[in-house]
């Protein structure tokens, strides 16, 4: 018996990538795979992020989701919020799971064993399960390519299990793994792991991008960019988390900007077929990290030197973009010329409340 | 399906790893996910080049560990797919986490295991422990002794596994070298056979677009028990399952094995041995040498662990007076303080009138074969305690006691 060909989907590119998330476009799809009956957070990141991808993947999908608050949070047993097809599975099995939906289907299609367009097959990893446990099944899944897009939804901490480190946790970030104290004023004094890079640089055929729930249009197509893409692709998403971030809930998508805005959350695309990235992504203004860090709790025990440590990491990104660092931006780099956040009292009450 | 050699019945001279690579080509298994460790790699060496070869259309996947493997296993059976993977000693272990989800899912993953001790200190011989230390996980589990019986038990328990009244994963296990590595006569079959015994495989809720469904939601405390109980139920109710398999087996494949124990030479047996696996066939060989000599031993061989056939092992065991367990495994501080086959058989035999008194051996250990001498000096041991009415000590580690 011959085998059947695997007939693809091909999803359409949205016009205006870069309009603000207020915006209306009438290219929007009406389907909505991620409806409410969940229990995220009032201003929850990654669920608007989960909203807006399954949005842009469509009803022919499958999400895989690895423990971590988007499972936790999102699926409650006799309720779910998916209007696809969704699994849990371990944190560490990110990765390899989806890999074994994505070859099944591939099996099956060819076999004759289902019929039908291959479907949108999606797992969303927090930054826990994609930067450490999981980081070998996701690379394990890159490499070998099956046709699947693995995101990074990452608000840079565990924050299921109550606000820990994660190695994608900001420098200087506070959280119940890396408290502030008098030994340790910064809080968290590692910088994080560049994930995407790690992946764009360690599997160069995959199409690789990062992205923010600030640009939702451009996160939208990101998406289908990687979904079109014949074989693996990752995308890590700026999703801001308020309960561990510490922020006025209605400013998720101001911080989604701000953080691109500051030079903390570098917009790149990885090119497959050219091998090579696409740092064309301009952000409307170009603004010092403690604009960012000021609306957060997390960063409200940080000294202007630590302040400064930011600031000359956020200049890093902007030089490995290709942009011409302002005058002032260069200053904010230099602590003689910042503040500190607030008073230690201040921030151990703050503290107080992840 | 498509691509598959369609082969009439053949016999051939192949090991027990092979078998279950042949097994698995039968099976039209649609994923295979692989990862190299010793002994079991073989399965997934020949299985790699009847890919390559055309001879089976199946995505081979190579995994990055067994954590891994078992997780593509798990989507790739979520998804609808008929699976196929395996694994030896810590790599069995590795991949610890996915046992309970699998069987949790009610995804009838199967699982190849060609045993191996674990380390330290990183011994390539056969101890159960390996594929034991998960047996209370979910999995419908037993071992094979040769690699005819390797080939049989992996078709039988994609027939059990992918039952709708079971849903359960299994663990198909054959000692390592002593079967994986030892060639054997195997009768492979016609491919219409296979075809009238085992049906395609269908999950009733897989991960499809147009019926769509959410696997493995978050509970609260009190929505576990009722989903724990039907898992428990689903064990015990595939024991039915399974005796209808096996009488399926003997009538399309006209080899009839017991689904759960073996008996040899027990009619008239005062003292028999307990075991799993391939130290049966040696068992076998000794038991006829010492027969030759007067001494009234048998042999009981378990071939299904899990579920745990209790009321068989009691009924046989009861007409026994003594019963000697060969453990090949290890049960550190367990019950016997030996290895944990011992406690298994206790508990079937607590009930019984006629309770045989009760030895663990530690023999095989580190995968060295168990030889006729040995034999010999574990049967005086159980006739030693038949004599007197009670044994010496529980646990005895042979080769290291006069």
């Amino acid at each position: 018996m011959a085998t059947i060909e695997v007939q693809r989907q091909i999803l359409p590119i949205l016009g205006s990538p870069n309009q603000g998330a207020r915006f209306y476009n009438p290219e929007l799809p009406s389907s909505e795979p991620f409806v409410p009956g969940h229990r995220t957070c009032a201003g929850c990141g990654p669920s608007i992020q989960y909203r807006m991808t399954s949005k842009a993947a469509g009803d022919n999908t499958i999400l895989v989701g690895p423990t971590g608050c988007m499972y936790v949070a999102n699926s409650s047993y006799l309720c779910t919020p998916y209007n696809v097809p969704w699994a849990h599975t371990q944190i560490g099995s990110a990765g390899s799971f989806t890999a074994g939906v994505a070859a099944a289907y591939e099996a099956m299609i060819r076999k004759g064993k289902w019929k039908g367009e291959f479907p949108n097959i999606i797992c969303e990893a927090g930054d826990g399960s994609a930067s450490d446990i999981g980081l070998a099944s996701i690379s394990g899944a890159l490499y070998r390519n099956h046709d699947c897009l693995i995101i990074c939804y990452d608000n840079e901490q565990y924050a299921n299990t109550g606000i820990q480190a994660s190695s994608r946790t900001p420098y200087g970030g506070m959280t119940t793994f890396s408290p502030p104290g008098p030994l340790v004023p910064e809080g968290k004094k590692l910088f994080p792991k560049d994930l995407a890079r790690m992946m764009a640089a360690g599997h160069p055929h995959c199409y690789v991008a990062t992205a923010s729930v600030g640009y939702p249009i451009d996160l939208m197509n990101k998406v289908r960019k990687g979904l079109n893409h014949k074989g693996a692709a990752y995308l890590m998403v700026y999703t801001p988390c308020q309960k561990g971030f510490v922020y006025e809930t209605p400013r998720s998508i101001d911080l989604g900007r701000l953080v691109v805005e500051c030079g903390l959350y570098p917009m790149w695309e990885w090119n497959p077929e050219k091998r090579a990235y696409d740092y064309s992504f301009r952000p409307a203004s170009m603004r010092p990290v403690s604009e960012y860090l000021k609306l957060q709790g997390r960063f409200g025990h940080l000294h202007a030197e630590h302040i400064a440590s930011l600031q000359k990491f956020a200049n890093e990104q902007w030089r490995m973009l290709g942009v011409q660092l302002p005058e002032a931006l260069i200053q904010a780099a230099d602590a003689k010329n910042l503040v500190n956040m607030a008073s230690a009292a201040q921030a151990e009450a703050v503290a107080q409340t992840i | 399906m498509a691509t598959t050699s369609v082969s009439k019945k053949r016999m051939v001279r192949i090991n027990g790893c092979v078998a279950s690579a042949q097994a698995a080509k039968y099976a039209d298994v649609d994923v295979i996910a692989a990862y190299p460790i010793r002994p079991y790699t073989a399965t997934m060496m020949a299985l790699a080049q009847m890919v390559a070869n055309g001879e089976l259309d199946a995505e081979y996947i190579v995994a990055d560990s067994e954590h891994s493997q078992l997780s593509i296993a798990h989507g790739a059976a979520s998804a609808g797919a008929r699976v196929f993977t395996g694994s030896s000693g810590v790599g069995v272990q590795f991949a610890y986490e996915l046992y309970s989800p699998i069987s949790g899912s009610r995804m009838p993953v199967q699982m190849m295991i060609a045993d191996r001790t674990l380390d330290p200190p990183g011994d390539f011989g056969s101890e159960h422990t390996d594929a034991l230390s998960t047996r209370d996980m979910g999995w419908i589990m037993g071992w094979s002794c040769d690699a005819q019986e390797a080939f049989d038990n992996h078709l039988i328990a994609y027939r059990i596994g992918e039952d709708p009244r079971v849903l359960l994963p299994q663990m198909v296990c054959q000692d390592g070298f002593f079967v994986s590595h030892i060639t054997g006569d195997v009768e492979l079959p016609d491919a219409g056979q296979v075809k009238e015994f085992l049906p395609p495989y269908k999950h009733p809720y897989p991960l499809d677009p147009r019926h769509p469904v959410s696997h493995g939601p978050q509970i609260m405390p009190e929505q576990g028990p009722p989903l724990q109980l039907e898992r428990a139920r689903a064990m015990e109710e595939s024991m039915a399952v399974i005796e209808q398999a096996h009488e399926e087996f003997e009538k399309i494949f006209g080899r009839k094995y017991d689904p759960w124990l073996e008996e040899f030479m027990t009619d008239d047996a005062e003292v028999v041995f307990f075991l799993q696996g391939a130290h049966a066939v040696t068992a076998r060989f000794a038991i006829k040498h010492m027969r030759d000599k007067g001494l009234k031993v048998g042999m009981v061989r378990l071939r299904t662990i899990r579920p745990y056939p209790t009321d068989r092992v009691n009924e046989v065991l009861s007409k026994f007076k003594v019963v000697g367990v060969i453990e090949t495994n290890m049960g550190l501080g367990s019950v016997s303080s030996g290895g944990s086959l011992y406690a298994e058989v206790c508990a079937a035999l607590y009930e019984s009138q006629k309770r045989p008194l009760i030895l663990s051996f530690m023999a095989g250990m580190g995968g060295e074969a168990i030889v006729l001498k040995e034999f010999y000096w574990m049967t005086q041991k159980m006739v030693d305690a038949q004599k007197r009415g009670k044994i010496e000590k529980r646990t005895h580690w042979v080769g290291f006691e006069e």
